[in-house]
């Protein structure tokens, strides 16, 4: 128990001391995860929305792929980013290895199909009164769409909550595609990942406080739009 | 205008409907009873269900209309063009909910929401009007009224109507389309269809009853008299002026040789009897008043005890209150 209390009063004297180190990796993990997840619901969301509502050729097998993304180990997405952005890959021109633009791409590859099967499951569920009204209305497709976003919505911002939290909390995909070089491309995970290895347990705590109170203040919003619309 | 052919297997019902021609204005009420196919027909011809290689564009009532997210004012107005919004909430305001169109559509009751999707789809602009059960789940003294708003609304546009109540056929109907078992059995005026069904299985749906259309003449409280052809009928109804329809079934007429007087009924006519059928254990007298036809349904006993062949010079009395009379 003495262990324990130890690591807690060193947390606390890490937040008490915290300076422009901890603010910079509180905000790249925003910037990183909030772009991420931007992306992926922006990608996403009309997929899923295609997946959920359309009849068209295909539609099964990307189904399939959706919900095999929607488990994808994230440390996979980030190999497939190294390679995809090493110097001498295919996308090596960009030069974006080793910075947040390559975190925010290997992440969004992971938001994209949580956003996307989360949706189609939500518009899939809708009853079959709405399915039936909705096509006797013969809307043409965008404005279809849109009905269908705002009839879907508890669960589309479902969708936007499992994104963001998937993201902001893998450390996988950031790690190989970032490289957690301090000042430039740590986040909250890899810095908890690092003060863990190096045995300082009150930092690795304190980041991991801050990390919960982040998804707390995200969801807990997320949550109150959800509510409002019931 | 011709509706396309329909042709579906689902199981249980094997829907198999040839295509039906229909005149401009002409509305076919489709009736049958329930899993017959009358759903499963329309929304096929809508091209909102299967069955139909070539769907016509049709403004359609699903049986359950939905209400979406947002005002009763943008359910309203969803999928019709800017042109058609006055329209639409001119119908809106004839159908009684104009003052709940600020309301979230999910707050309204069954019957406004029912009422709402009415006024959507009428403002619609197609040829072709689709309507699944549009009076079943209003109330009853509403019926007529939110019928004759639909009639002025559908216009000389063609029209198919699903329905499963004589009444609101006799209402909306010119044409009544019988669909027994997934095939449309017997297709014809409404008064024909009713007075005269094809066989005893139509018969049996229909019900065997007399449907007389007319010009109200004047009312006392409640009771209506109608002027039908050159003959007056007494019955009960909320209809005060114009034409309305008078409903009776064919077992409330009494039937008597000869000459009588006397009795309660308020109408009395004599006729002479045109056409006697046997319908399983009874027999219906198409009995000839004047210029209107009566159907009457007796006991093979009476027919036999009164002599009552084609020719027989008969009474046929009817109480006021066994005929309900409808504005139309």
């Amino acid at each position: 128990m003495e262990f324990l209390g130890e690591v807690l009063r060193d947390a606390l004297s890490f937040l008490a001391d915290a300076g422009p180190e901890l603010r910079r990796v509180l905000g790249l993990t925003l910037a990183v995860s909030g772009t991420a997840t931007i992306i992926g619901v922006v990608v996403g969301v009309p997929l899923g929305v295609a997946l959920g509502w359309g009849r068209f050729r295909g539609r099964g097998p990307l189904l399939a792929l959706v919900n095999t993304g929607m488990g994808m180990p994230p440390v996979l997405a980030g190999l497939f980013f190294l390679l995809l952005l090493w110097r001498d890959g295919p996308l090596g021109a960009w030069g974006v290895l080793f910075t947040p633009t390559a975190m925010i791409l290997a992440q969004a590859a992971l938001a994209i199909p949580i956003a996307a099967g989360i949706t189609a499951g939500a518009v899939r569920g809708l009853s079959p009164d709405a399915v039936e009204q909705l096509r006797a209305l013969g809307l043409d497709r965008w404005s279809e769409g849109r009905v269908l976003v705002r009839e879907a919505w508890p669960g589309v911002l479902a969708a936007v909550a499992a994104a963001f939290g998937r993201v902001v909390a893998e450390v996988g995909a950031v790690l190989v595609v970032g490289g957690n070089i301090q000042g430039e491309t740590r986040v909250l995970t890899t810095a908890i990942v690092q003060e863990a290895r190096q045995a300082r347990f009150g930092a690795a705590v304190a980041l991991g406080f801050v990390l919960l109170i982040v998804a707390l203040i995200v969801n807990g919003a997320l949550t109150w739009l959800q509510l409002r619309t019931e | 205008m011709l509706l396309p052919a329909v042709r579906l297997d689902v199981g249980d019902l094997v829907l198999s409907v040839d295509e039906q021609p229909l005149h401009d204005g002409e509305r076919i009420v489709l009736f049958g009873p329930n899993g017959a196919g009358k759903t499963s027909y329309v929304r096929a011809v809508a091209g909102v269900g299967p069955g139909a290689d070539d769907p016509v564009a049709a403004a359609y009532l699903p049986q359950r209309p939905y209400a979406f997210r947002g005002s009763g004012a943008a359910n309203l107005l969803m999928g019709l063009a800017p042109a058609r919004h006055a329209t639409a909430q001119a119908l809106a305001a004839e159908l009684g909910i104009a003052d709940v169109l600020l309301r979230p559509a999910r707050a309204l009751s069954g019957g406004e929401r029912h009422r709402l999707a009415l006024a959507r789809v009428l403002a619609r602009p197609e040829p072709l009007v689709l309507l699944d059960e549009p009076l079943a789940p209003l109330d009853v003294r509403d019926r007529a009224a939110v019928a004759r708003v639909i009639a002025r609304a559908i216009g000389h546009r063609a029209a198919v109507i699903v329905s499963h109540d004589r009444e609101e056929a006799a209402i909306l109907g010119g044409t009544l389309a019988v669909m027994v078992d997934g095939s449309i059995r017997q297709r014809g005026p409404v008064t024909e269809v009713f007075a005269l069904p094809d066989d005893d299985d139509i018969a049996a749906i229909v019900g065997v009853g007399n449907v007389l259309r007319g010009e109200v003449n004047r009312t006392r409280g409640a009771l209506v008299e109608l002027a039908v052809g050159d003959q007056t009928l007494w019955g009960m109804g909320d209809a005060a002026s114009g034409p309305a329809t008078a409903l009776f079934g064919a077992e409330a007429v009494t039937v008597y040789a000869g000459s009588v007087t006397g009795g309660s009924a308020r109408n009395v006519w004599s006729g002479r009897v045109m056409a006697t059928r046997e319908t399983g254990r009874l027999v219906e007298l198409v009995v000839g008043v004047g210029a209107i036809e009566v159907v009457a349904l007796i006991t093979p006993g009476s027919r036999d005890a009164l002599s009552l062949q084609v020719g027989a010079e008969v009474t046929v009395a009817l109480k006021a209150t066994a005929v309900r009379i409808v504005g139309t």
